[in-house]
């Protein structure tokens, strides 16, 4: 049984591959462009490697946002495409429930930063989203200093958390975005 | 030869579109999913808008175009898909679709080019006859081309400034017209007269166009006259613009078919649904004695058949795109001579 996960939604891209619920091949690249040009073919390496077929693939796992609008919308693409050609099940998770599943903790807001400011969500102890996402600029940020912002990603725990999500159609996978763009203001 | 069957797709702008089409020319289904009502909100395209809508739309794009098609994903012979020029956003959503049913189904990636695919929608139900001049006319073009052969152009001359469709868009909005600007100048231009005078574009012999200083006569006697407390006469306006707007088109066309000896003389491009435009480039066609190709409406706007015929030629050639496919906003047809 292979997942794959699949996380576009900043600079870093992270393809991670587990066979039987557990990592098998992780692979992070730092992109300069866009994440068009280095998401396809770093998907494809890890595959290679594995020696396995795309559609030996039984499950995707996407970091759906919020993040980069078009790295987010890359993402999401390959990964709804995928599911919905090999008719495998997806799951979403969001950029800020990664970090919160990676560690334990009581309640705790977490801290996603962009360019010009931060994206906030405060999860209970189980990883229940506690308030809506929000968005606010670096300006308006006030720093709690019960803030988590730097955590290293713990993929063994993403996909053990994940057996608690309900698969979704993959039509209906879309980014979360958070911020508002001008028109919506 | 075997039949060659190529899934076509399109993001450019605001319409999510996919089409099978048969050895370039025959469509064996089409689908368009126009976002133009939740642009029209707004008063033009917004482009982050697009991009989410393609985002949430593509595999439902496919899921229709294949319910309408006898040909089954595994017998399509590639997949092609518009890589440049447009919104990047949009572009990206189509050309990371087109490598992820690449990798699936285990198919060529061909990479075409917006511009070339308006051209090629000539040659849905038809057969381009070279050499051809191409009138490539939208809300991003205004060009005017020679085509040898297949993907063999020669760009006589180009807009200088704004391209025509967008002149069009911009004399919609001092009018008070909705968007999609140019099918409404256009109506209203049908209950007028050219009773304004209207400055004469580029008039130096060369095949190149310009369309700022029409545009901005009109904004600037908009303004005018408002100012005056005059009361304008809307359909007159609108008549007088898109009378030397396309006399300036059709003036280019004749001036290349009196020095050229060409077989076909096409119109690509949104602007070529215009039937103000047809009239008048068929007098001219009719003038030279060149037959005049015109795609059916339906493949002038943004579609993705003409995206599946512009890569027959690609895929006669085995001119394949990889993995690390890319789109671009701006791109000229002249790299690919």
């Amino acid at each position: 049984m292979y997942t794959l996960f699949i996380d576009t939604h900043s600079n870093k891209i992270t393809i991670v591959l587990y066979k039987e619920n557990k990592v098998i091949i992780k692979k992070e690249v730092e992109t300069l462009q866009n994440q068009s040009i280095t998401t396809m073919p770093v998907l494809i390496e890890v595959l290679k490697k594995e020696g396995i077929e795309v559609e030996e693939l039984n499950e995707i796992l996407i970091v759906n946002g919020p993040g980069s609008f078009t790295g987010v919308r890359i993402g999401v693409t390959i990964a709804k495409t995928l599911a919905y050609t090999l008719q495998i099940p997806i799951k979403t998770l969001s950029s800020l429930l990664i970090k919160a599943v990676s560690f334990s903790h009581e309640k705790v807001r977490i801290v996603e930063r962009e360019k010009n400011g931060v994206f906030l969500g405060t999860f209970d102890k189980e990883n229940n989203l506690v308030d809506n996402y929000s968005y606010v600029s670096n300006k308006e940020y006030e720093t709690d200093e019960n803030d988590v912002e730097d955590i290293e990603i713990d993929y063994e725990k993403i996909i053990e958390f994940s057996k608690s999500l309900e698969a979704i159609n993959p039509h209906s996978v879309k980014p979360l975005y958070v911020k508002l763009i001008e028109v919506q203001k | 030869m075997k039949d060659v069957y190529i899934l076509g797709i399109e993001s450019s702008c605001d319409e999510t579109s996919m089409a099978i089409v048969k050895n370039g020319s025959v469509v064996e289904s089409f689908v368009v999913l126009t976002q133009m009502d939740t642009h029209a909100e707004y008063g033009g395209v917004v482009p982050e808008i697009a991009s989410r809508m393609h985002t949430e739309n593509i595999t439902l794009v496919l899921e229709e175009t294949l319910k309408k098609s006898s040909i089954k994903i595994e017998e399509i012979d590639a997949i092609a898909v518009t890589y440049a020029p447009g919104l990047l956003g949009s572009l990206l959503v189509g050309v990371e679709f087109a490598k992820t049913l690449s990798l699936v189904y285990k198919k060529p990636l061909i990479a075409v080019h917006h511009t070339i695919g308006h051209i090629y929608a000539n040659a849905l139900d038809n057969k381009l006859t070279f050499p051809l001049l191409a009138l490539v006319v939208s809300g991003g073009h205004t060009d005017l081309i020679l085509m040898e052969d297949d993907y063999k152009f020669k760009i006589l001359g180009s807009t200088l400034d704004d391209a025509i469709g967008e002149s069009y868009d911009k004399v919609a909005r001092v009018l008070g017209l909705k968007y999609p600007g140019g099918p409404n100048v256009e109506k209203l231009a049908t209950l007028g007269t050219p009773s304004y005078p209207m400055p004469k574009p580029v008039q130096d012999g060369s095949y190149r166009f310009s369309f700022s200083g029409l545009k901005s006569a009109v904004i600037n006697l908009v303004h005018n006259e408002t100012q005056r407390g005059n009361e304008i006469r809307k359909e007159d306006l609108a008549c007088s613009f898109q009378t030397t707007a396309i006399e300036e088109v059709t003036r280019k066309v004749e001036l290349a078919l009196k020095n050229m000896d060409v077989k076909e003389l096409i119109i690509a491009g949104g602007v070529a649904s215009s039937g103000y435009l047809r009239e008048k480039i068929k007098k001219v066609a009719d003038k030279y004695q060149v037959h005049l190709s015109i795609p059916d409406k339906k493949y002038c706007t943004d579609n993705a058949a003409m995206i599946g015929a512009a890569a027959y030629p690609l895929f006669k050639q085995n001119k394949f795109a990889d993995f690390t496919l890319n789109a671009s906003s701006q791109s000229s047809i002249v790299e690919y001579q």
